[in-house]
């Protein structure tokens, strides 16, 4: 599903590359764990991904295509096929949660029974069915942050990328949250996952990538964050 | 992947009310930079009019020696036969001369009485073929170096004085109109920019779940095209009562080189779509600019 050959990348004025030389190989259906401490590169893992960031070298395959030979117009599409979820939740503030799930359907020119079918039902899924009017900032954390799943999810990705989804939220809603990226990825999505959340790495005993400074120094099958 | 008409109603509503102050300065620049343009076309359409008007009044007069002999007479006649650029030419005798004398003065016998018919020159009435008035003019000197000829008079120097007039200020009205109108894109293109900026989160989510380009551009085009629309309708008011005022200043006048320079409400409808045109093409533009300058940074 996922396929990086020997990807480097360096931002501009930085004299240490993001990410070096990468070869990774991620099967569809799996579960994938990016640990390191912060700077080592994971966002960056991520975001090339879905093109947010090119790579000065090497070629990276998302569902069996290179996306370094996509031309522009192409990735929007590649982008729905690519859900993502961040630490801070990327909420737009003057929507109400089934407005924001409904927007995701509109920008990508969904007709309006599809909309009117899916919000509802990914919102129930998430475990929000009953705060649909609701504004992000009358949510807590955790609800937020399955605001952007429901969000990410909505329409049905092959990939789902998590960003430190964890990073603001106590142990107690993680684990909730966890609990609901693994559903998603029971129903077959691939899920890549960055974070130093040694607590949660360890617990769901999936496969983890470590990164250190920008080199993947791990990558080990039912793995722990170290 | 068709863009739903009521998300774009929504997006566009928004995006107007949500900065009124801005949109409307944008709007009334447009509307300013378009009435100086409009008012531009009206002068030169003004000016085409007086010059039609006079096409046929470019005759000039061709005044010959009184002691001119009938050899020369012919000659010069034989001239204004020969040269393409005279359409007719008339030989007005003595006794002709003498009669428009007479109705001229018919209120001063006295005047009358001290001019002999003899003592009075001939002329020819020329009509040249072309109302250019520069070719007109070479003509007219090379008449006059014809022997007998005394004088050539041109009816045309003051309406190519006014024409020349109202043609240098309407180049300086377009002239103005064109910086205006880059003000006016500068602005629009300032005014989508804040409101991109504005809309900056909803933006990266669009890009985030994989919006095209034209989905995210066209509700900030739409927004500008409208802004642009208005502004032209502004100024299309302005343009028509420019034209009223000009029209009535110069019935009450009482001029006679004037009297046609405002042009007919049809001819101002013509301006006003050139206007609305170009309204919307700042609008959109400027607006387009902005967008995919926001989108490709
Ligand atoms: N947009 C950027 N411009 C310049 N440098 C960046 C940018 N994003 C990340 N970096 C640098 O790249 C390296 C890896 O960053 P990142 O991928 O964000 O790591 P992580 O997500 O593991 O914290 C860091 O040294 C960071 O400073
Ligand atoms: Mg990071």
């Amino acid at each position: 599903m996922i396929k990086l050959e020997g990807v480097s990348k360096a931002y501009p004025q930085q004299d240490r590359p993001a990410l070096l030389d990468a070869y990774v190989d991620i099967t569809k259906g799996e579960f994938v764990f990016l640990v390191g401490p912060s700077g080592s590169g994971k966002s960056t893992f991520l975001r090339l991904l879905n093109k947010q960031e090119e790579p000065d070298t090497g070629r990276i395959f998302v569902a069996g295509k290179d996306i370094g030979q996509m031309s522009g117009w192409k990735v929007p599409m590649l982008r729905r096929n690519i859900g993502s979820i961040f630490q801070d939740f990327k909420l737009l503030p003057t929507k109400t949660v089934a407005e924001n799930v409904a927007f995701a359907l509109e920008v990508i020119g969904r007709p309006r029974g599809v909309i009117k079918s899916q919000v509802p039902a990914i919102c129930e899924l998430v475990g929000l069915g009953d705060k649909m009017t609701k504004y992000p900032d009358q949510l807590s954390g955790g609800e937020q942050q399955r605001v952007s799943i429901a969000r990410a999810f909505v329409n049905r990705p092959l990939i789902l990328l998590a960003d430190e989804p964890t990073g603001n939220l106590d142990p107690q809603t993680s684990i909730g949250i966890m609990r609901l990226l693994d559903r998603i990825n029971k129903t077959g999505t691939t899920v890549v996952m960055a974070s130093h959340d040694r607590g949660i790495v360890d617990t769901m005993r999936k496969r983890v990538i470590e990164l250190s400074h920008g080199s993947i120094v791990r990558d080990q099958a039912r793995g722990v964050y170290e | 992947m068709a863009i739903r008409i009521d998300y774009l109603f929504k997006e566009t509503g928004q995006n107007l009310v949500r900065n009124p102050s801005l949109s409307l300065a944008t709007i009334l620049t447009v509307a300013v930079s378009l009435s100086l343009m409009g008012v531009a076309l009206l002068v030169q359409r003004g000016v085409d009019r007086i010059n039609t008007s006079f096409k046929d009044e470019v005759e000039f007069v061709v005044w010959l020696d009184v002691d001119i002999q009938n050899e020369q007479i012919q000659a010069v006649q034989n001239f204004l036969d020969s040269t393409p650029f005279v359409d007719s030419s008339d030989y007005i005798d003595r006794e002709a001369t003498y009669e428009e004398f007479q109705n001229f003065f018919a209120e001063e016998p006295e005047l009358l009485q001290l001019v002999e018919p003899d003592s009075l020159p001939t002329s020819f009435q020329v009509k040249p073929s072309d109302a250019n008035v520069e070719l007109i003019r070479e003509l007219g000197t090379e008449i006059e170096t014809i022997a007998g000829v005394s004088d050539v008079e041109f009816a045309t120097d003051n309406i190519k004085a006014i024409s020349d007039f109202s043609q240098g200020s309407s180049t300086v009205m377009a002239v103005a109109a064109l910086f205006a109108a880059g003000a006016a894109a500068l602005l629009m293109y300032n005014s989508i920019r804040t409101a991109v900026f504005a809309r900056r989160r909803e933006i990266e989510v669009m890009r985030l779940v994989g919006a095209t380009k034209w989905f995210i551009r066209i509700p900030f085009m739409l927004e500008g095209l409208l802004q642009g629309l208005m502004g032209a309708f502004l100024s299309i008011f302005t343009v028509f009562a420019v034209n009223r005022l000009t029209d009535s200043f110069f019935t009450d006048l009482g001029s006679y080189v004037f009297r046609d320079f405002a042009v007919p409400n049809l001819q101002v409808l013509s301006i006003g779509f050139i206007l609305l045109l170009i309204g919307a093409a700042i609008g959109a533009v400027g607006a387009g600019v902005a967008v995919t300058r926001y989108l490709d940074a």
